[in-house]
């Protein structure tokens, strides 16, 4: 197997995923399969220069700073649960 | 009137000779739809009010005599291009309900021109997948064969071209996923140059790859989509400044003397004897007409679905974190944010989603960033410079759309390797964000399902490939699937 | 005196001061009605796009340039993903590898001595939104209105050993990026925002200790405090023989103690790539050049200037530099009354003493620079006397009215009645027969007495200059 389970919980987390244990062997099948797949790459040497993507754009290219009238506050909150303007969220222990 | 693979352009006609009035075209295109897509299932949402006012609008223009290309005229568009009021759900039950405040700006685009919207077509959820069978609503048959797939992602867009469910529609290609289909379904689409179309209101899946395009009855009608759609927007950073030409003006034109580049990776024994000799046959024939046939070599194809899937993935993870239930979408249950958000995340996605969610966490997890996504970044610019070498002795390459012609519904369950390496033929142009056009190129002889060839262009050199494509279709008779 | 030594660095957040936010066209300004300065790109809509304001490009640069960094000419945007809802992303975009601006330093001054310190970096990243918390029905509001708002992260190298270098470090700090024009660093708004890394160590040790981060310091006595409690609490750790934790601590201000945060997580994971939606960018030399030369006078070019040119004295002109309202306050003043040092003595005399008794606020000043120099011009020119004239200030700060009014309305004038003059002095002369004979016999230093004695005695009747003339005149006779 390419990766355990304690990488896939590790990436459960990251992903905000989670399985149950049946759910979790077989994407550990699976992920070990795409990932022996993705292990392919390894057989190419080449290192990545960030330099030279030739995509960047000009300074000029960017944005000039006038600000445009916002959105409508009900139209942007259409699809979520709201009160008072705001979008609500399960209480945020910090 | 028989609207059977009907052309844009013929309905241009047949629209501004009053033939016919923008209503009762749309109304025979959603006779067909309430015909037929019951069983064919390529519309998530069908728009009838928003239609008839569509066109009652475009009628005026028409009637003044001020109709543009496109005025009138209908089109489905794939469900992960936002249209505002109008639901968007990507084919996922995450967003089965969202409703977009905004219009993406092809759309803006399309409204300008006074188009006429039937519905948005299903897709693979996320427009993860090559077969349309991802979708949380609308499983997309394919027309020759109701017991195939239509090919994906955009599934949806391509089957209901084919079916005369609708005259053209737009897709998006983060992989292969308007050539693949249109390939499958025995249509044209064209994947155009990363930058060429505006991708914002495209829900991002992949944003360094994706790309809208249009899927038609042939090249020339994506010529003229494509001539509505595209341009600078200053709503998108990566769209491309750069002048646009009319892409119909070169069709028609001889390609005597086109040099066509055939690389020998892509006609390895990966690829069907039925599909390797419909394209070779069909290089031949582009020979007969004065073209010049190169062999070549791309030895960078070797790592290319590694390196597609790992950006594609990485992206992909990142762009999907939006979707936590509390803006939009499908809101689950918890007492705590992180409740909710997993609740919401592991109900609202399907299960190649979260594969792909997980696959791109681990391309960029610290410890495995290096060796995976960066890994894949160099690869990126390898064959972009294997792309620019045969580009310096070639006008245009010629490769298979897709390694089978379409295959059965559940023949790539459970297999997402299998499902990955399909992918072959068409990742490198996403890769290299060159444009792509899949046009059919034969059919195989028992099944009669369609085969498609792409030809893959020069950066923003849309209008050669129109241009073969077209040289092509001029000699070849499509068989319209007896659906 | 303690057997250890603390070692920091910081990460200062400053908000921009563009017109729009970083990524959209919505108003950058502070506050608003919640989710109304928004819209599909800044509250994170599935298909919407980021597009880079020029501006805060602009202005990081400048930054850079006034902490003396270099300024790249390749920089890209990345993507630092973590979950939290005031993020609606679900990632903010910031800079990792290549940011704008590399390795540059600034000059404190603590206690009288020169110190350096250096920047590691300074890049551009977007705010996160708010979050309000209703205890009762046990939710959290989120408003995305600052979701957007340009920030520039400034860090510095661990170069700090004392609270006053911090202090002294964020002072220097605000006044640059206040007099470049790209931050207007209202701490209690939170226009910026500074953490603190601290760790300590055993005096004489070569190795740092395992540091803390130190958030939710909202004025520099709270970043002082703070300081000096997380200091003695991690002394208090490694005194009793266990181990400082690495994590993010909380200051309660109220409380004066700092508290271990909950920490976000998997907050130690941001897997950072290259935001694909933002192309890098490139600068040309012009360009640097061009907005290297459009950064306004510095504080330290000012003071010089005032001193050199306007004939200030250096203490004057350092206090009137080091609030950024008083300097533009005294720039408008003596462009409306060209009396530099005057207008320069009644800012630090009379105005700086009322602001630090809370009579007056630079920020809700009611009267123009130009009333202010009126005033001082009345006085310079005899119409009010010394002590009317602080009554004309006072009703100033009050009211908003106009000096000439208030002095008007409250007959405040000095009144030239020569009559009353000549019968006072003539009065005084005649009651002070033996220090007329001094100053007859030579005794010049006399003269401060009778002037002494006029002054009181004519309060507000009479110029100071007119009694030292009929003074004078009558003494000489």
């Amino acid at each position: 197997m390419a990766v355990d389970m304690k990488t896939i919980e590790h990436l459960c987390g990251l992903s905000k995923l989670s399985y149950d244990e049946k759910g979790m062997e077989k994407v550990m099948g699976e992920m070990s399969d795409i990932i022996d797949l993705m292990d392919e790459i390894k057989g190419f040497d080449l290192t990545y220069d960030d330099t030279k993507d030739n995509n960047e754009i000009r300074f000029c290219d960017t944005r000039e700073d006038i600000p445009e009238k916002s959105f409508d506050t009900q139209k942007l909150l259409q699809n979520a649960e709201n009160t008072d303007n705001c979008y609500v969220v399960p209480k945020v222990v910090e | 009137m028989n609207f059977t693979k009907a052309k844009i352009r013929d309905l241009r006609k047949m629209l501004d000779s009053g033939e016919i009035s923008a209503k009762e075209l749309c109304g025979e295109y959603f006779k067909n739809i309430d015909e037929k897509d019951e069983s064919l299932l390529s519309y998530i949402t069908v728009t009838k009010d928003e239609a008839l006012k569509s066109a009652e609008k475009a009628q005026k223009m028409i009637d003044e005599k001020q109709a543009k290309a496109l005025t009138g005229i209908p089109l489905a568009i794939k469900d992960n291009i936002c249209t505002d009021g109008i639901k968007t759900t990507c084919a996922s039950k995450m967003l089965g309900d969202f409703v977009p405040p905004y219009n993406a700006s092809v759309i803006e685009k399309l409204n300008e021109q006074g188009y006429v919207l039937l519905g948005k077509t299903s897709m693979d959820e996320f427009a993860m997948g090559g077969s349309t069978q991802t979708s949380a609503f609308k499983k997309t048959k394919n027309p020759y064969d109701l017991e195939r797939v239509p090919g994906g992602s955009s599934g949806g867009s391509a089957a209901a071209v084919s079916a005369s469910l609708a005259p053209a529609a737009l897709g998006s290609d983060t992989g292969g996923s308007i050539r693949q289909p249109s390939s499958f379904c025995g249509v044209t689409g064209i994947k155009p140059t990363y930058g060429r179309v505006s991708r914002y209101g495209l829900v991002a899946f992949a944003s360094s790859l994706d790309q809208i395009g249009p899927i038609a009855n042939d090249a020339h009608d994506c010529a003229i989509l494509l001539n509505a759609v595209c341009g600078y927007d200053r709503h998108d950073a990566t769209s491309a400044r750069i002048d646009v030409p009319d892409f119909t003006e070169k069709l028609g034109q001889p390609i005597k003397g086109m040099k066509i580049a055939l690389p020998k990776e892509f006609y390895s024994d990966a690829i069907d004897g039925c599909v390797k000799d419909a394209v070779l046959s069909a290089a031949k024939e582009l020979e007969k007409q004065g073209a010049v046939l190169e062999e070549c070599s791309m030895p960078g194809l070797k790592y290319a679905i590694p390196a597609y899937y790992l950006i594609a993935c990485a992206e992909a993870a990142s762009n999907l974190s939006r979707f936590d239930g509390i803006k939009y979408g499908f809101r689950g249950e918890g007492r705590t944010f992180n409740d909710l958000i997993i609740d919401s995340r592991n109900k609202g996605f399907g299960e190649e989603v979260k594969r792909r969610i997980l696959l791109g966490n681990y391309a960029l997890s610290s410890g495995y960033y290096d060796a995976y996504y960066k890994k894949a970044l160099a690869l990126k610019q390898e064959i972009i410079k294997e792309y620019n070498e045969i580009f310096e002795k070639c006008d245009v390459i010629l490769t298979p759309t897709a390694p089978t012609p379409a295959y059965k519904i559940g023949a790539q369950d459970n297999d997402p390797v299998k499902m990955y390496t399909a992918d072959i033929c068409t990742v490198t142009v996403n890769i290299a964000g060159l444009p792509g056009i899949s046009t059919t190129c034969g059919y195989e002889k028992d099944s009669g399902l369609p085969i498609g060839m792409s030809i893959i262009g020069k950066r923003f050199d849309e209008q050669t490939i129109l241009q073969t494509a077209d040289a092509w279709e001029q000699g070849f008779t499509p068989v319209a699937p007896e659906f | 005196m303690s057997a250890y030594f603390p070692t920091m660095g910081l990460e200062i957040h400053a908000e921009l001061l563009t017109k729009s936010k970083v990524f959209c066209t919505c108003s950058a300004e502070f506050g608003g009605t919640p989710n109304s300065r928004c819209c599909p790109v800044c509250s994170g809509m599935p298909g919407t796009l980021p597009v880079l304001n020029r501006k805060a490009v602009e202005y990081i640069i400048k930054a850079g340039y006034v902490m003396n960094c270099e300024i790249s000419r390749f920089t890209k945007w990345d993507r630092k993903n973590y979950f939290y809802p005031d993020l609606p992303k679900a990632y903010q975009i910031s800079q990792m590898p290549r940011p704008v601006c590399l390795s540059g330093n600034v000059k404190i001054n603590v206690n009288g001595e020169e110190k350096t310190i250096r920047i590691n970096r300074i890049h551009l990243e977007e705010d996160a939104g708010k979050l309000v918390h209703d205890e009762v029905n046990r939710i959290s509001l989120a408003d995305y209105n600052r979701c957007g708002i340009p920030l520039i992260e400034i860090v510095t190298e661990p170069d700090f050993h004392s609270a006053d270098e911090v202090i002294a470090f964020m002072e220097k700090v605000k006044l640059l990026l206040q007099y470049a024009g790209i931050c207007d660093c209202k701490m209690e708004q939170g226009s910026i925002r500074c953490d603190v890394n601290i760790s300590i160590a055993p005096k004489g040790s070569t190795e740092l200790g395992t540091r803390t981060e130190l958030k939710n310091l909202n004025s520099l006595k709270a970043i002082a405090k703070a300081i000096e409690v997380e200091i003695d609490r991690q002394e208090e750790i490694l005194e009793s023989g266990e181990h400082v934790i690495q994590e993010t601590r909380r200051f309660n201000e109220a409380l004066g103690e700092t508290t271990a945060m909950r920490s976000k997580e998997d907050a130690h994971d941001y897997r950072y790539f290259p935001d694909p939606d933002i192309p890098p960018i490139i600068f040309t030399e012009e360009e640097l050049e061009e907005i290297k030369n459009s950064i306004p006078e510095l504080p330290e070019q000012r003071v010089e200037r005032y001193v050199n040119s306007l004939g200030l004295k250096k203490a004057d002109a350092d206090i009137i530099v080091g609030d950024k309202k008083v300097c533009d306050f005294f720039d408008e003043a003596i462009a409306a009354y060209n009396n530099p040092k005057a207008v320069a003595n009644y800012i630090v005399g009379e105005l700086t003493r009322r602001i630090n008794l809370g009579e007056a606020d630079m920020e809700n000043l009611k009267f123009t620079g130009a009333d202010f120099a009126r005033l001082v011009e009345l006085l310079q020119t005899d119409k009010l006397s010394q002590s009317n004239t602080k009554v004309v200030l006072g009703k100033m700060i009050e009211t908003g009215e106009k000096p000439d009014d208030i002095a008007q309305k409250e007959d405040l004038w000095i009144k030239e009645d020569n009559d009353l003059l000549a019968k006072t002095i003539d009065e005084i002369i005649a009651n002070n027969p033996k220090p007329v004979e001094q100053y007859k016999n030579g005794d010049k230093k006399v003269f401060g007495f009778f002037m002494g004695q006029a002054n009181k005695a004519l309060k507000g009747l009479a110029s100071p200059k007119a009694i030292q003339e009929y003074l004078t005149k009558k003494l000489e006779e």
